[in-house]
C-alpha cells in the first residue's frame, strides 16, 4: 500500500518540505538497549581488503579500450581577458584529437559551454582550453603549444579590502541576517562584555582521489563513472546539459576517494567528458591533477569575524553578536558561520550579520561542516575569553549556559547528551584531576575545551531494496554512495540484524543510478540516518515475505516463526528449515523487500553534538605546537559500528588539527595567484604529525529521530578541534591567537609580542 | 620555498604540469660510460640517482633534459667504509644506508641524525647522498652536515678525478662545483677525533617538510674541555647551505660554557642569510631560529663529545 507523506527535511541546517512515498508500517525503534547482535558491534569494513589490495575500482581506475584523455589549459592569471588564442600548433601535434577554446567550444555540443570556456577568465585555474589526446603526456605537450595572449586585469582577492572600496559594492552579498530577542537590552544587562575579532583561512579539500569522470556511450545511452557524493545530482546535470533523458544516463560511483562537500554534482570535467565522448565516439577520461584540484574545485571559505558576548557576573550569557565576512570566491555561497552563535547556548538575545564577498578566486564550496567550523572557532574562542574575564572554569561556563531546548525554534531536541559528553571528556583528559598547565624547560603543556553542534538527522526520500537469494545470500540495493565513511558496512549490519541472517551473507550494491532507488547525496552527515532506516524497512519487508512463505510451505502460523542466524525457528526453539532450503525448494526463488525512509517526526530538532578537549605542547623558543592528545566525545545517537565511528572521528579530528596548525591557501594579494596549490607547499597532516586521539561517545536513546535512533558522525568531529586547540594554546602561553592557522612563526611572534611585518602573501 | 621560487621563475605563473616533457633514457653500466654520455650531451643531459629531486622537477617541467643518464646500474657506487682516518661514502649510498650504517652511527652520528630527518621514508629509501649534494638545494639537509664535517667531494670526469673541499662545493642555489661532464663519485669525511660529538636539528612546519631552518654541529673537545674543532652548517637560511664561520670561531680554543654557547648561537644568527618566505616564515624569524637551533645543537653535540672522551 503506497502512501504519500509531506515531511520537513533538513540539510546542513537548511530546511525544505519534501513529499515522500512510504510503504509498510512504522517499525519499532532500535536503541542501545534493544539487545541487537550485529548493529552496535565493531565490524571491520566489508570492502577493507578490496581497498587495501587495490582491487576496489575507483573512478581513477577506470581505463576503457580506445579511451581518450582530456586535459584543461587553465588561466595563470586571477583576472584577465584573452586577447589572442591560437591552438593550431597544438591541433597539429600527433596524437591530439581536438582542441577547444571559447571560440569553438559550442561544437562540443553541451548547454553550458560558454560558461566553461570564457574569453574573460576570473580566477587562477579558470578554464581556457581543452585538449583531447591519445594519452596524458601528449595532452600536456599540446597544452604548451596553445598560444594565448592575456590582457591582465586587476584581481580583487581580499574581502576586507573590497569592503572598503566604493567601486566594488556589487561584489558584496547580503547581509544575511538573523536576530532574536533584543540585542541592546542584552548587552545593557551584561556585567562583562568581551569583544574579539578572528580570521580563518581558506582550506582546500584535498580528497585523496581528485575530481574526475570517465564517460562512454553505448549506442545512445551514456555511462559515466565519476567520483561523486551524489550520482543522482550528476545524472540530472548531465541530462540538462546534454539534452537527453535521465533514463538514458547511468552514473556509477562504486568506490570513492573522498568528497568532503566538494563533489556534490557534475563538474565541467564530467559534462565535457560526456560531450567529447559523444563527439569522438570513444570513451573520454578527464581526471584533475593535484594542482587543478587545488585551484579549481572550491574550498572552505576564508572568513573575518567579530564576536561580542555579554554576560552577568554569575556567568549567564545575555547577548551574542556575530558579524562575519565570507570570501565566497567567484560565485560561491555564504556558509552559515552563525550556526554555533545561534544554537550553542541558551541566550535570549542574539544577532548574526553575514556578508558574502565575491573575489577573483575559485567559488568556495561546501567543506565538512561548512560555516560551523569557522564559526565555532570564533565563538568558542570568545567564550573561553569570557570565562577568563569572569574568572570561571571554561567548562563550567559552558555547562551553565547549556541549551536544553533549541534556542532558535524553542523546540525540544530529539535527544541531547552534550552535558554527558562534556563530563565524560573532562574525565578522560583529566580536566579536574590533572594540572591545566605544566612547564618543562622551554616547553609548556596545557589543555583546552570546545563544544560543537551540527545537524545530521537525515530524512526522506531514500529508498532501498533487499533481496534474499535462493541460497540465503542477501543483496542490499541502494543508489547511495560510500564516500569512504563505511556506509557499505553499516548498511550490511542493519540488513543482517533485521533479517536475522549472518552479516557475512550480505552484499551491498550502491553508487549506481541504474537501480533507480532514489538516495540523497552523501553529505550533511545524513547518509546513515537517511539510508539506514530505508534498508531496515526493506529488510523487514523481505523478512515478512520469508516468514509468509515458510508459513505456507510448512503450514505453520507465521506468528510462531522467527529468523535467527540464517534459519527459521519455530516458537519452541526448534529449527524449521534454513532460509536457503526454503527458497531453494521454491525453484531458486528470490525475495525482494522494498523499503523507504519514514518521514521525520514533527516538532523535534535533530542535532548532533560534541565535546572536544585538546592537550597541546608549545615550544616557547620556536613557536612549534604539537597536539599531544585530543579527546572527542560525541552524541550522534546510537552508534551502528564503533570501528567506522572511530575512523570518522579520527579523520575529522586530524582534518581539524590540519586546519588549526598547517592548512591554509596562501594567495598573493597583488596578483591573486595561489602560492601553495600542491601538497609540497600546502600541508595536510600525516600520521607522524598526530598525537593521541580518543574518539568516544555517549549514546542517548533517541526515539524521535528514525527507526534506528541514529544521527550522523561525518562532520561533527572536525568542528570543535581548532577552538579546543586555540584555547589550550591560550592557556599555555597566556596570549590569544585569533588567526588560523597557528604557524610556528605566528605562535612565536605571539609569545614574544612581535607584530609580524605585513606581506603580500595572505591566507585568503 | 627555493624550489617554489624556481618553479615560479621558470614557468611564470602556475603553468604546472604532471608529466615530463619527452626525453631519451640511458642506463650505462659503468661510470666511464656515464661520463662519456654526459660529455656527449653536455647541458642537455641530466644524471639520475635516486630521482627524488630530478623527477619532480621534470614532472613540473622546470627541467626538460633531452637525455636522462640513470646511474643505478653502475656498480661500486654504494658503500660506506672507514680506513686511514677517513670515512668514504659512495655517491649512490641512500639516506637509509647512512641511517643504518654502524660506521656512521659510531663515528659521525650527525650524518645519521641528518639523514633521518630528510623528507619521508620513501625518499629516504631512494634518495642518495650524492644526488642530494649534486642537486645543491639550499634547503637540502645533507649539505650542512657535510660542511660541519668539512668533507671532501671526489668528482670524476673524462680527464680523471679531482677533490673538491666542502667549502668550495656549494657554488649557488642548485649549483654545485661540478663541471659539465663530471659526476660526484665519493664523499670523504675525515674521521673525527676522540672527544667529538655532533647533532643535526631541523625545525620544520611538520614532519617531512623542508626545513624552516636547520643546523648541523660537529665539535671536538680536548682533555681539558677546550674546543679544538667546531664545524657548523646551516640549512635553508641562505642561497646555499652555509658554514657558520663566526659561530665556529666563537668556540674554537675556548672552554665551552653556557656563555660561550650563547655567544656562538648569536654569531650564527649573523652568519645566516635568510629571506622572507610566505610558507615558512620571515627572515627575522628564521634568523632567530638559527640562534635557538644552534644553541640546542651545541648542547647536544657537546654532551656527546664529553661522553666520548
Amino acid at each position: 500500500m503506497v502512501k504519500v507523506v509531506k515531511t520537513r527535511v533538513e540539510f546542513e541546517g537548511r530546511f525544505r518540505d519534501e513529499y515522500t512515498v512510504v510503504e509498510g508500517e512504522p517499525l519499532e525503534g532500535w536503541s542501545p538497549k534493544s539487545g541487537l547482535k550485529i548493529v552496535g558491534r565493531p565490524h571491520p569494513r566489508v570492502d577493507g581488503a578490496a581497498k587495501v589490495t587495490g582491487s576496489a575500482k575507483y573512478t581513477h581506475d577506470v581505463y576503457l579500450p580506445g579511451m581518450v584523455y582530456g586535459k584543461f589549459l587553465r588561466s595563470p592569471y586571477a583576472h584577465a581577458k584573452i586577447t589572442h588564442i591560437d591552438a593550431s600548433e597544438a591541433e597539429g601535434l600527433p596524437g591530439v584529437l581536438g582542441v577547444y577554446t571559447y571560440k569553438n567550444a559550442a561544437t562540443l555540443g553541451f548547454g553550458g559551454a560558454e560558461k566553461v570556456f570564457k574569453q574573460e577568465v576570473t580566477y587562477q585555474g579558470d578554464v581556457v582550453a581543452l585538449v583531447l589526446a591519445q594519452d596524458e603526456s601528449v595532452a600536456e605537450d599540446a597544452l604548451e603549444l596553445i598560444r594565448v595572449e592575456y590582457e591582465p586585469l586587476r584581481p580583487l582577492v581580499d574581502p576586507e579590502e573590497i569592503m572598503g572600496l566604493d567601486s566594488s559594492k556589487d561584489r558584496i552579498v547580503g547581509p544575511k541576517l538573523y536576530e532574536r530577542g533584543d540585542l541592546e537590552k542584552g548587552f545593557a544587562e551584561a556585567d562583562v562584555i568581551v569583544e574579539e575579532s578572528f580570521k580563518t583561512q581558506a582550506a582546500l579539500h584535498n580528497c585523496m582521489e581528485t575530481h574526475g569522470s570517465v564517460a562512454h556511450w553505448e549506442g545512445d545511452n551514456l555511462v559515466v563513472h565519476t567520483s561523486t557524493q551524489s550520482v543522482f545530482n550528476v545524472r540530472s546535470a548531465l541530462s540538462e546539459e546534454l539534452g537527453i533523458p535521465q533514463s538514458k544516463i547511468r552514473v556509477v560511483s562504486e568506490f570513492m576517494g573522498g568528497g568532503f562537500g566538494s563533489k556534490f554534482g557534475a563538474g565541467e570535467y564530467t559534462v565535457v567528458a560526456a560531450a567529447a565522448a559523444r563527439l569522438l565516439g570513444r570513451p573520454v577520461r578527464i581526471v584533475l591533477d593535484r594542482v587543478e584540484e587545488n585551484l579549481a574545485t572550491g574550498n572552505r571559505s576564508q572568513t573575518v569575524q567579530w564576536v561580542k558576548i555579554g554576560a552577568k557576573r554569575d556567568g549567564r550569557i545575555t547577548a551574542i553578536h556575530l558579524k562575519g565576512l565570507v570570501n565566497v570566491g567567484e560565485d560561491g555561497w555564504v556558509a552559515d558561520l552563525g550556526g554555533p552563535a545561534k544554537m550553542m547556548y541558551h541566550c535570549p538575545n542574539v544577532k548574526v550579520e553575514l556578508y558574502g564577498v565575491k573575489t577573483n578566486l575559485v567559488s568556495s564550496t561546501a567543506f565538512r561542516a561548512p560555516g560551523y567550523v569557522e564559526g565555532d572557532f570564533a565563538l568558542e574562542s570568545a567564550v573561553d575569553e569570557l570565562a577568563r574575564r569572569l574568572n570561571m572554569d571554561p567548562l563550567e561556563l559552558r555547562l551553565l549556559n547549556y541549551a536544553t531546548r533549541d534556542p532558535v525554534t524553542n523546540s525540544e531536541y530529539s535527544s541531547k547528551a552534550l552535558r554527558e559528553a562534556y563530563l565524560k571528556g573532562a574525565e578522560l583528559i583529566g580536566w579536574r584531576s590533572e594540572p591545566r598547565v605544566v612547564r618543562d624547560g622551554a616547553k609548556i603543556r596545557a589543555k583546552g575545551v570546545a563544544g560543537a553542534i551540527w545537524w545530521g538527522g537525515g530524512g526522506p526520500p531514500a529508498y532501498a531494496e533487499v533481496k534474499v537469494n535462493a541460497d540465503g545470500g542477501v543483496t542490499v540495493l541502494t543508489a547511495t554512495q560510500d564516500i569512504g565513511t563505511g556506509t557499505r558496512t553499516a548498511l550490511a549490519q542493519i540488513a543482517a540484524e533485521e533479517l536475522g541472517l549472518p552479516f557475512s551473507s550480505v552484499r551491498v550494491v550502491l553508487g549506481d543510478t541504474i537501480t533507480e532507488l532514489r538516495s540523497p547525496g552523501s553529505g550533511g552527515s545524513q547518509t546513515l540516518a537517511s539510508m539506514g532506516p530505508a534498508v531496515r524497512a526493506a529488510a523487514h519487508d523481505a523478512k515478512n515475505q520469508l516468514l509468509e512463505i515458510a508459513s505456507q510451505v510448512y503450514d505453520v502460523a507465521k506468528e510462531r516463526l522467527t529468523i535467527r542466524e540464517g534459519s527459521i525457528f519455530r516458537s519452541d526453539g526448534s529449527v524449521l528449515c534454513s532460509v536457503g532450503e526454503l527458497l531453494g525448494n521454491l525453484g531458486d526463488f528470490s525475495v525482494t523487500g522494498r523499503g523507504a525512509r519514514e518521514p521525520n517526526q514533527e516538532g523535534y530538532m535533530v542535532n548532533t553534538f560534541a565535546a572536544q578537549f585538546a592537550e597541546v605542547e608549545v615550544d616557547t623558543e620556536t613557536g612549534t605546537l604539537r597536539v599531544l592528545r585530543l579527546v572527542s566525545v560525541h552524541d550522534s545517537g546510537m552508534v551502528v559500528n564503533p570501528l567506522t565511528f572511530t575512523s570518522q572521528v579520527e579523520g575529522g579530528v586530524i582534518m581539524g588539527m590540519g586546519y588549526a596548525l598547517w592548512e591554509g591557501r596562501l594567495v598573493d594579494g597583488e596578483s591573486g595567484v595561489v602560492i601553495n596549490p600542491n601538497l609540497n607547499d600546502y600541508l595536510v597532516a600525516r600520521c607522524s604529525d598526530v598525537g593521541e586521539i580518543t574518539p568516544t561517545y555517549v549514546e542517548p536513546e533517541d526515539p524521535h529521530t528514525n527507526s534506528l535512533g541514529v544521527k550522523g558522525i561525518g562532520e561533527p568531529p572536525i568542528i570543535g578541534v581548532a577552538p579546543a586547540i586555540a584555547n589550550a594554546l591560550r592557556e599555555a602561553i597566556g596570549v590569544r591567537l585569533r588567526e588560523l592557522p597557528f604557524t610556528p612563526e605566528r605562535v612565536y611572534s605571539a609569545i614574544k609580542g612581535i607584530n609580524p611585518r605585513p606581506t603580500t602573501a595572505k591566507y585568503l | 620555498m627555493e624550489t617554489f621560487i624556481l618553479v615560479f621563475k621558470v614557468l611564470g605563473f602556475g603553468d604546472l604540469c604532471l608529466y615530463p616533457a619527452s626525453f631519451e633514457y640511458y642506463a650505462p653500466a659503468s661510470l666511464d660510460e656515464a661520463i662519456d654520455l654526459l660529455n656527449k650531451h653536455r647541458e642537455e643531459a641530466r644524471v639520475l640517482a635516486g630521482g627524488h629531486s630530478l623527477i619532480p622537477m621534470m614532472k613540473l617541467r622546470v627541467l626538460r633534459p633531452a637525455y636522462v643518464i640513470d646511474l643505478n646500474r653502475v656498480k661500486g657506487l654504494k658503500y660506506i667504509e672507514e680506513k686511514g682516518g677517513e670515512i668514504r661514502i659512495g655517491a649512490l649510498t641512500t639516506y637509509y644506508d647512512v641511517i643504518t650504517s654502524d660506521i656512521v652511527k659510531r663515528r659521525v652520528p650527525i650524518l645519521a641524525e641528518c639523514a633521518s630527518v630528510v623528507a619521508d621514508p620513501q625518499v629516504r629509501n631512494w634518495g642518495t647522498i650524492g644526488g642530494s649534494l649534486s642537486h645543491c638545494d639550499p634547503s637540502g639537509d645533507m649539505g650542512s652536515s657535510i660542511l660541519a664535517l668539512r668533507a671532501k667531494m671526489v668528482a670524476k670526469g673524462s680527464s680523471g678525478e679531482r677533490v673538491i673541499e666542502s667549502d668550495d662545493w656549494f657554488v649557488g642555489s642548485f649549483q654545485s662545483a661540478l663541471k659539465t661532464g663530471e659526476i660526484l663519485r665519493e664523499i670523504v669525511i675525515p674521521t673525527p677525533k676522540p672527544g667529538s660529538g655532533g647533532a643535526y636539528l631541523k625545525l620544520e612546519r611538520k614532519a617531512g617538510d623542508y626545513a624552516i631552518a636547520a643546523v648541523g654541529v660537529q665539535v671536538t673537545l680536548d682533555g681539558s674541555g677546550s674546543c679544538t674543532y667546531a664545524g657548523i652548517g646551516l640549512t635553508a637560511v641562505g642561497p646555499t647551505n652555509l658554514r657558520a664561520k663566526k659561530a665556529e670561531q666563537a668556540l674554537v680554543g675556548r672552554k665551552v660554557d653556557d656563555r660561550v654557547i650563547e655567544e656562538a648561537a648569536r654569531a650564527a644568527t649573523e652568519d645566516c642569510r635568510p629571506t622572507d618566505d610566505p610558507l615558512r616564515g620571515s627572515a627575522e624569524y628564521k634568523r632567530a631560529m638559527v640562534g635557538v637551533l644552534t644553541k640546542r645543537a651545541l648542547n647536544k653535540a657537546l654532551a656527546d663529545a664529553k661522553r666520548s672522551r
